[in-house]
């Protein structure tokens, strides 16, 4: 028999019972009185902690929380209604003379020389990437003070 | 208990009707997990007026986010990080002192310790000289006196039957130091119930 004692650590993997510890350990343990003890004691602290009554709250947590959470919208709202027509009117403003005026709108860009219109795309996609990283940067901020990364 | 069962159907099921309006679908989540956020609260907040507000601040923050679940994890999981992380906030915001734990039941608990020490000392503990009741209490109050995160990792683990993988997702922790601390609250906890009873045999 190895006479040497396992550590605390070994002996409290053996009596959770995982099969990695050494055998060694093993044989020292099933013929060492004074671990064997040890390992009882663990055994009867897990078992034990197992048993224990798990707490409640003393409350009906469900009822609780469906009463403060938002009522699921069954009709329009006027917000809705409101937003709709914001829409729709913005669309009009701009679709209506785009229509009338094609012509002319089309004429203005051929005059346009070619290098003016690549650097108005290229400034507003760099403005929209700005923008984009911004709102980003903004969403990880938010989620970092919910605690959720 | 439903967090050991997985990540199954039923809970994208019920994750897809909260997210289509179905609050009772939201009721059911809440049935399926109270237990487990319970074991969380209970173990990190002291005071017991403070925990009814935190449990309606981790389901509500769990309703608002629940879009955001990927089910990289088991749903029960995932609520348990946010019962966990709500609590350590709660805890920083109220700043609060761990205060030492009352002892509701002290008669039988005083005169329990001595029978259970006993015991425990003459090698008998298969002999069930002393009832689980007074048992379980013995060593509700010994838990009680750990530290919260030693307490929740000690519940989380042996009495939910977690695994460490699960326990480091809740808490944030690397595994090294879910392993560490739980062997040190096991050390601890057989510790304070040895050094209980030689201080009584004096």
């Amino acid at each position: 028999m190895n006479n040497i004692h396992p550590y605390e650590k070994e002996l409290q993997q053996y009596a959770l019972g995982k099969s990695d510890a050494d055998p060694k350990v093993i044989a020292h343990i099933e013929s060492c009185s004074d671990c064997r003890a040890e390992v009882s004691m663990y055994q009867m602290l897990f078992s034990e902690i197992k048993e224990q009554p798990a707490p409640t709250f003393d409350f009906d947590l469900q009822e609780f929380v469906l009463s403060k959470l938002p009522k699921p919208q069954t009709r329009i709202s006027t917000d809705d209604i409101i937003a709709g027509f914001l829409v729709i009117f913005t669309c009009s403003c701009i679709g209506i003379p785009l229509y009338i005026f094609r012509k002319f709108i089309l004429n203005t860009f051929i005059d346009i020389p070619p290098i003016f219109i690549y650097s108005i795309i290229i400034s507003t996609t760099g403005i929209l990437i700005i923008k984009i990283i911004s709102l980003y940067k903004k969403y990880l901020k938010q989620m970092h003070l919910l605690n959720f990364n | 208990m439903n967090h050991i069962s997985g990540n199954n159907p039923a809970d994208k099921h019920l994750v897809d009707r909260v997210l289509r309006g179905d609050t009772r679908a939201f009721g059911i989540i809440i049935k399926n997990t109270e237990n487990l956020v319970a074991q969380i609260v209970f173990k990190m907040i002291p005071v017991a007026e403070d925990r009814k507000d935190l449990a309606q601040d981790i389901y509500m923050k769990t309703f608002h986010n629940l879009a955001g679940f990927k089910f990289q994890s088991k749903l029960s999981t995932w609520i348990a990080q946010i019962a966990y992380n709500s609590c350590l906030s709660w805890i920083e915001k109220k700043k609060l002192v761990l205060p030492g734990n009352l002892h509701e039941d002290e008669e039988i608990y005083e005169t329990t310790v001595a029978k259970v020490y006993n015991n425990i000392a003459v090698g008998s503990l298969s002999e069930n000289l002393f009832s689980q009741k007074e048992l379980s209490l013995i060593l509700r109050k010994e838990i009680e006196g750990l530290p919260a995160i030693y307490q929740t990792l000690i519940t989380l683990f042996h009495h939910e039957s977690m695994s460490y993988e699960e326990l480091c997702q809740i808490t944030g922790l690397p595994e090294g130091t879910v392993k560490s601390s739980l062997f040190r609250a096991r050390k601890m906890l057989k510790e304070n119930l040895l050094s209980k009873y030689q201080k009584e045999a004096l």
